[in-house]
């Protein structure tokens, strides 16, 4: 029994996500005794296992596919918000927009993402080492919204490592939306020096449904990043730079929608500059400063014309102490964050330019407690800043600038109720300042068939909740379930007013805040054998209602699904056979569209070998192999065309 | 280690000198906001006085006829005025940026000739009814927008027996 726990743990470990702390080192050098389970923290192990969940290495290749959205759209309560293939957004316990954060190497992706479904994620999923959905206490690292979550790409672009030469080549392609990506990397280090390059590429065609090709849905997507990073005695400096380039569709024919769909051309370049200062040489003693610059800009042609354009300018400043104890608690980490941020729209875009400052304190710190019950606590407190500027899109008394403060805390207590099993119990108030949109937005949104006003006597959203998580780690099985409830005492969006907008004749949507009830839960279980028969199953479900009158569904809610694997593991081979299916979901707003269930089956084939100092990796997938109607309950789409039909891919990687 | 230094420094250089280079200060919009032109109803007259069709706030004025016009015949100039908040007529943009648009139902009944401004002539095409839809065009997007509004196609007349004939509305 305590092998297996120490085998997980020891997984968790290795893949170096709690490496800073001092007790996760000692107990990487005492691995064999039996004796050491005792000595690790439980938050530790917790988090350890947590880590575990992430998207890595084969995990990873084996889920790969266009977005990140899509690659992981099995992880439990995530859904995914989409307007054709490249518009994916993860939707996390049915909260979606700004309540997800996107972060890139830890700083904010700095796209307009969550402004919007036809806007994509600016993000090549290819290159990505590591996809974590960060869950508990560290969220507020990140970001107010404790009720949502962070998803975090990893890539390490500015290379803090000492491995003298390694890289990657990885090619994928598909038939459902015909086309490939290719991405390579290298790594370098001599004298202290260690450099970074990556290129990639993406072209893919339009996508197949089982009712025909779903025109205007071609990707062609490029990216490279180029990082540094030198170290001098206590100090580890470095920079890196990236750029994305992105050309995709956005189909039309739907309500709302442009007759022939949109052509979206977008680029973002990020410039980082990272410092660490490490007194005892370890990671888990470290001062780490980090600026991010960030341009992103955005065209939206309709035919020739330029229907919608957008240009950002973001300027990240975060400063984090990362300490392994300190007196009784243990996991400290304590920073600040300082954000500038302007956007400005053009063409047939009805938000104001407007320029906006956020600063913050944060911070996260476990504890020991009572008969092995440890807590960990994180807060992160601050404010947010609007100023919008005079345009002849908004309303003269509209234009006001808006001061947010926002405060959100986070404990969990958890405790090892027997020998590889948790207990863990999340509190938490959750925050989020208002969009510029939610703000200062007067006019049509056509991808929503709307007229959405904005109010910008809004406050900040809020609301308290909790989630409670059961977690098992046995010799065959390893399972987890959890329940989580969010009372939003004030939850921002776009609501019905019942007026109507009578030169474009769409109905008014007025954003306010509500009261309203988010809850759900979730649960996986899965073999834990590494050779031999293997078997996995995931479900979850959220459901959301406005505290009003009659106690309305909340819009864009996904409904439940489920996701089974069944498959058996060689030395070198994996074959696999799963099933996907998701109930109808009829729990819907008003003017929103009930959406019908599906069911999907696929099969995945997996080689992986080594040879010559390398690792090759082949995977290839089946996946909706019967071309099943699947038609995603938080697709604009979904009433015009079904998701991708039956698709065949296969992803190559070789890791030297 | 002086080499490492000065290869550092380089490096940090040139990211640098390549992310600013790439956009700087240039990244702003190059298409401008433009100010949309709302109204809350619309008059179409037949030669400017005579009420062909009304609508304010989505609710069309049901004494009023449906448009009609006979097959292989033009119909009389249709002037088109709208309707502000107070429900005082005001006439349409005056700029190069805004037009008259419209979507028919049924382009085999009906077809719209437009001779320019905010008029227009329904040319009846085959015996039928359909809908037409009305539209302020502003750049590639409508600003506003008819409900559908209701249009017969009477049975085909030779070319002179067109109750209106093309000349008299250039006369």
């Amino acid at each position: 029994m305590k092998t297996s726990l120490l085998k997980v743990a020891i997984g968790s470990l290795l893949s170096g996500g709690f490496l800073p702390f001092a007790f996760a080192q000692e107990f990487i050098q005492d691995l064999g005794s039996s004796t050491i389970e005792a000595e690790i923290q439980t938050q530790t192990l917790m988090e350890g296992l947590r880590e575990d969940d992430d998207l890595k290495d084969g995990k990873l290749e084996r889920e790969i596919s266009t977005t990140i959205a899509e690659t992981i759209r099995n992880e439990p309560d995530v859904a995914i918000r989409s307007m054709g293939p490249a518009a994916a957004r993860p939707v996390i316990k049915g909260l979606s927009g700004s309540h997800v954060e996107v972060t890139e190497d830890g700083s904010i992706s700095g796209d307009m993402s969550a402004t919007s479904p036809d806007h994509a994620v600016a993000s090549e999923v290819l290159t990505a080492q590591r996809l974590r959905v960060l869950r508990g206490p560290h969220i507020l690292l990140h970001s107010y919204s404790a009720a949502g979550g962070v998803v975090q790409v990893e890539r390490k672009d500015i290379p803090f490592s000492d491995s003298l030469f390694h890289g990657y080549v990885t090619w994928y392609a598909e038939s459902g939306q015909p086309g490939y990506a290719t991405a390579v990397g290298a790594n370098a280090y001599a004298m202290g020096l260690s450099v970074k390059g990556e290129l990639s590429g993406r072209r893919m065609g339009d996508m197949q449904t089982p009712d025909g090709k779903l025109k205007n849905t071609q990707i062609e997507n490029s990216s490279g990043a180029v990082g540094a990073a030198y170290g001098i005695g206590q100090f580890r400096l470095g920079a890196s730079y990236r750029w994305f380039d992105s050309d995709y569709g956005i189909p039309g024919g739907f309500i709302g929608g442009h007759p022939n769909g949109v052509d979206i051309s977008l680029w973002k370049h990020d410039l980082t500059l990272r410092g660490l200062y490490q007194p005892s040489g370890a990671m888990h003693d470290t001062l780490d400063v980090t600026l991010r610059i960030n341009r992103y800009h955005h065209k939206e042609f309709e035919g020739e014309t330029v229907g919608a354009e957008f240009a950002v300018n973001q300027e990240d400043l975060r400063l984090e102490k990362i300490m392994a104890n300190l007196g009784p608690l243990f996991g400290v980490r304590i920073g600040a964050e300082l954000d500038s941020r302007s956007v400005e729209m053009g063409g047939y875009v009805f938000t104001p330019p407007t320029r906006s400052y956020g600063a913050s304190l944060f911070a996260i710190a476990s504890a020991g407690g009572w008969r092995g019950l440890e807590m960990t606590f994180s807060g992160r407190f601050g404010g947010a800043f609007f100023r919008p500027r005079e345009s002849v899109v908004a309303d003269k008394d509209a234009i006001e600038d808006r001061n947010f403060a926002l405060w959100a805390l986070e404990a969990e207590f958890s405790q090892r109720v027997g020998v590889g099993k948790f207990l863990t119990l999340d509190v938490f108030r959750t925050t989020r300042a208002p969009t510029i949109e939610e703000l200062y937005n007067q006019g049509p949104h056509l991808a929503a068939y709307t007229y959405e006003r904005g109010n910008h006597k809004l406050d900040a959203e809020s609301g308290y909740g909790a989630e409670i998580e059961y977690r098992s780690y046995g010799e065959l099985l390893s399972w987890r379930a959890a329940a989580h409830g969010t009372w939003f005492l004030n939850h921002l969006a776009p609501r019905a007013s019942g007026d109507t907008n009578w030169s474009q004749l769409l109905p008014i949507y007025q954003v306010r805040g509500d009261e309203a009830l988010l809850f759900g839960a979730s649960a996986s279980v899965q073999t834990v054998a590494e050779l031999g028969l293997r078997a996995s199953a995931a479900a979850s479900y959220v459901r959301g209602i406005f505290r009003d009158a009659n106690w309305g569904d909340m819009p864009q809610i996904p409904p439940f699904k489920f996701h089974g694997e069944l498959g058996y593991i060689w030395k070198h081979l994996q074959a696999s056979a799963y099933c996907d299916f998701a109930l109808a979901q009829n729990f819907v707003d008003l003017y929103e569209e009930p959406t019908p269930g599906y069911f999907t089956a696929g099969a995945v084939l997996e080689i992986r070998w080594e040879l010559a100092l390398a690792k090759y990796s082949l995977v290839f997938r089946a996946d909706n192999i019967f071309d099943a109607d699947v038609r995603n309950h938080l697709s604009r789409l979904k009433s015009v065309m079904p998701e991708k039909g039956r698709n065949f891919s296969a992803m190559a990687r070789v890791l030297f | 280690m002086k080499m490492i230094k000065t290869i550092s420094l380089a490096l940090l250089g040139i990211v640098l000198c390549a992310f600013f280079s790439a956009c700087g200060d240039k990244n702003s919009v190059s298409t401008e906001q433009h100010e949309h032109f709302e109204v809350e109803g619309w008059n179409l007259y037949w030669s400017e006085w005579d009420l062909a069709y009304s609508v304010y706030r989505g609710k069309a004025d049901t004494s009023l006829k449906a448009l009609h016009v006979n097959a292989n015949c033009m119909s009389e100039h249709i002037h088109v005025k709208f309707l502000d908040e107070n429900k005082k007529e005001v006439a349409g943009p005056k700029d190069d940026e805004h037009s008259l648009g419209w979507d028919v139902g049924d382009k085999k009944i009906l077809d719209i000739h437009w001779e320019g401004g905010w008029g227009f002539h329904l040319k009846g095409l085959k015996e039928g009814e359909t809908t037409l839809i009305l539209k302020v065009n502003h750049h590639d997007h409508a600003d506003a927008r008819t409900p559908e509004i209701r249009v017969v196609v009477d049975k085909a007349l030779k070319a002179e027996e067109c109750p209106f004939q093309e000349d008299e509305d250039e006369d």
